[in-house]
């Protein structure tokens, strides 16, 4: 009791160390990245002389808690993230807790901006009229990229006979037939989670209609009875009626979906390409491949959803907001970005790490160029529409309801939406 | 006659063997968890999502040697061990002297400063989250150690000062009177009598106290930005990967911190039950 007294003694009166140095501090939620940014800390400040420091707040929803109670405070570090909606991110940049960084990218005849992925750029970015009151801008540094494709399992496909990986609607219902005949689960997806199922759906309306055409229905100009959405609907019917995916996957959660392809018990899954770390951790001699979905409308190109996966922003009141930019800078050149995709295998932000990928990151990386994201839309869905629209999905996916009765009500009750 | 008898045995052998299959059950439920975690721990990554035996085949003990020296448990245990001490102790202290005031001694509004204590019970602490820290920050105790003291010795005290209250209720009050006769004034009234005879009530509460505080995670998040600050759990957050989680080194990990809290229990596993029947359901 004594010791433990004593010890509580010199515990209590050891206060927090306060440095006055210079000193860069980001505050981030990214636990599989701890090691790799510890590192370049180090070597920016060997290069540069300047200190930073990366503290990890984990899990994501705590992280988002401490940040927005730091801005209450005042006391948000030099550089952090800011994970949540579009809308969360602008609250933050009307309250002026956010640096605007248009002009450090536009410098040089935009060479900072150029070396990111438009995507990427897309995603930290506010265009003029847009619907939160931003003004327009550029107001964050894309760390990584993403994409959500379809990926398959390329030993079961040859198991199965199928040489090619199917690239039309027509090629991959055939192709799920011979599975479904060797007894083998064509696909499994974690439609539990609906916004995998609402980026398969919007994916399709895409390739079939056109992005024109899905935005005009958002504006309320285009039915959704309209015979294209009608056929995105049916898609999922047939996939009902040929038995072409696991059951469960309706119901079930992504983490499940990734666990049963990586066991080998689905030839086919729709994920991110996050999920080559995960596949990696799960079932190393798993060989698989992405593969855009396949095309409904030859036509068209296939779009995927996907986008800047994490990315940092600079706080406008921080002390040294100009160290905070040189370190973006150097942390986002193509050197660094080849390092963090090395050890972390996220997808680089930068044009040119990306280039010199290889293996399954430039199989995923290639998928770039069709990426789009609902929050580079001109136009949204509303999220009441959104909802029925995943739910009418599910429903023709248990075979409760028809394409047309889906559309029907969707239809009926984006009216309502729009006259309210 | 004996046909009524055999009946009447028959009914009890029932009720027993119900009661004993019901009492199996909830024992399986709360030892499987535990089981998993030790199976799961001596599983690779690859097993862990395909080998569903409790017992594994080729178990890798090694993951115990990884997860000590990747989740850097040094600095993290000897911090979990001075804050669960320093409050559970503050919380021993102050909630049996309130408890005490609150049972004997008679002053203004004692119920309404009650009520109000007790009613912060319903306010979980991530719903304070912002205000909390708002608060520490003016109060300049954020990432200090005596700032994450003083909230966790706030949220252990209003369920202690219930279970110390309703055990004192019951105390009789002659024996106070003998120990006034005796020369004893209020303190050593509290200290000398009361504090001796509430000591099932006293096992409850630090056991409550210990679990809560050892487990806490949230709130050191909150609170800390100084790594060599962070509890034990902080130590574990090393196998959460933001898309893949380390469950073989995760549950070593959650295997080694829970050790201590299993050998508190055992020590006073005992006052639990007395301490409950006694304290808490009196009232």
């Amino acid at each position: 009791m004594i010791y433990i007294f004593l010890i509580s003694l010199f515990f209590i009166t050891s206060c927090a160390k306060k440095t006055e140095e210079r000193e860069i501090v980001i505050w981030h939620w990214m636990t599989d990245r701890e090691d790799a940014f510890s590192r370049l800390a180090q070597e920016f400040m060997v290069e540069r002389g300047i200190k930073v420091k990366f503290e990890l707040y984990a899990p994501s929803e705590v992280y988002s808690q401490k940040v927005r109670a730091a801005a209450q405070t005042n006391t948000l570090p030099d550089i952090f993230g800011i994970l949540g909606s579009p809308r969360d991110f602008a609250s933050f940049i009307k309250a002026g807790f956010v640096e605007d960084l248009t002009m450090y990218m536009e410098e040089n005849n935009g060479k900072w901006k150029n070396s990111f992925y438009p995507q990427a750029i897309e995603t930290v970015s506010f265009k003029d009229g847009n619907m939160y009151g931003v003004k327009p801008g550029i107001y964050g540094i894309p760390i990584d990229m993403m994409n959500i494709q379809m990926i398959c399992n390329t030993e079961i496909l040859k198991k199965a006979g199928i040489e090619k990986i199917p690239e039309t609607w027509e090629e991959y219902v055939d192709a799920g037939r011979k599975l479904k005949k060797k007894g083998i689960n064509v696909f499994v997806s974690g439609w539990g989670e609906v916004w995998l199922l609402e980026a398969m759906a919007t994916s399709f309306a895409f390739n079939i209609m056109g992005p024109e055409k899905v935005f005009n229905t958002f504006k309320g100009e285009v039915p959704y009875t309209d015979p294209d959405w009608i056929k995105v609907f049916s898609l999922f019917d047939t996939m009902r009626k040929e038995g072409l995916f696991i059951k469960d996957s309706i119901t079930m959660v992504n983490k499940t979906a990734e666990q049963m392809f990586a066991n080998g018990r689905s030839a086919f899954t729709f994920n991110g390409s996050w999920c080559i770390n995960v596949y990696k951790g799960m079932n190393p001699n798993l060989k698989y491949s992405p593969c855009l979905l396949p095309k409904v409308n030859r036509g068209n190109p296939v779009y995927i959803w996907g986008g800047s996966g994490s990315w940092f922003v600079v706080n406008s009141k921080s002390k040294y907001k100009k160290e905070a930019i040189e370190f973006l800078k150097w942390l986002t050149s193509s050197q660094q970005q080849k390092f963090l995709t090395e050890e972390t295998m996220n997808l680089p932000s930068n044009k040119d790490a990306a280039e010199k990928l290889k293996g399954l990151l430039k199989e995923f990386a290639l998928g770039m160029k069709y990426v789009t994201h609902p929050n580079f839309w001109p136009v949204h869905e509303t999220p009441e529409v959104i909802e029925k629209f995943d739910k009418g999905i599910q429903l023709i996916l248990i075979g409760k309801k028809t394409p047309f009765q889906v559309a029907k009500e969707l239809d009926k009750y984006k009216k309502e939406q729009l006259k309210e | 006659m004996s046909k009524i008898l055999l009946k009447a045995r028959f009914e009890k052998v029932k009720v027993i063997l119900v009661s004993h299959l019901i009492c199996i059950l909830v024992t399986i439920a709360c030892i499987f968890p535990l089981v998993w975690m030790v199976s799961s721990s001596l599983k690779t990554q690859e097993t862990v999502f395909k080998d569903f035996s409790l017992i594994p085949k080729s178990p890798h003990f090694k993951n115990y040697l990884i997860a000590i020296k990747e989740a850097n448990f040094g600095i993290y245990f000897l911090n979990s061990v001075f804050y669960t001490a320093t409050v559970v102790l503050a919380i021993i202290f102050l909630s049996s002297m309130a408890a005490y005031a609150f049972s004997r001694l008679r002053f203004p509004l004692r119920s309404v400063f009650y009520i109000m204590l007790i009613s912060t019970m319903m306010i979980p602490i991530p719903g304070i989250f912002i205000a909390l820290y708002v608060l520490l920050n003016k109060l300049h105790l954020i990432n200090t150690r005596i700032g994450y003291i003083l909230c966790q010795i706030n949220a252990g005290l209003p369920l202690s000062i219930f279970l110390f209250k309703t055990f004192m209720d019951k105390i009789p009050k002659e024996l106070e009177e003998a120990a006034k006769v005796d020369g004893c004034n209020k303190f050593q009234i509290y200290w000398k009598i009361v504090f001796p005879l509430s000591r099932p009530t006293l096992g409850v509460i630090a056991i409550f106290n210990t679990l809560a505080v050892w487990n806490e995670y949230l709130l050191a998040m909150l609170v800390f930005s100084d790594k060599s600050l962070m509890p034990l759990q902080r130590g574990l957050m090393v196998f959460y990967g933001s898309h893949l989680t380390q469950y073989p080194l995760l549950m070593a990990g959650l295997t080694i911190t829970t050790i201590p809290v299993l050998i508190v229990y055992f020590f006073m596993h005992r006052y639990i039950v007395s301490g409950i029947i006694a304290g808490a359901l009196k009232g």
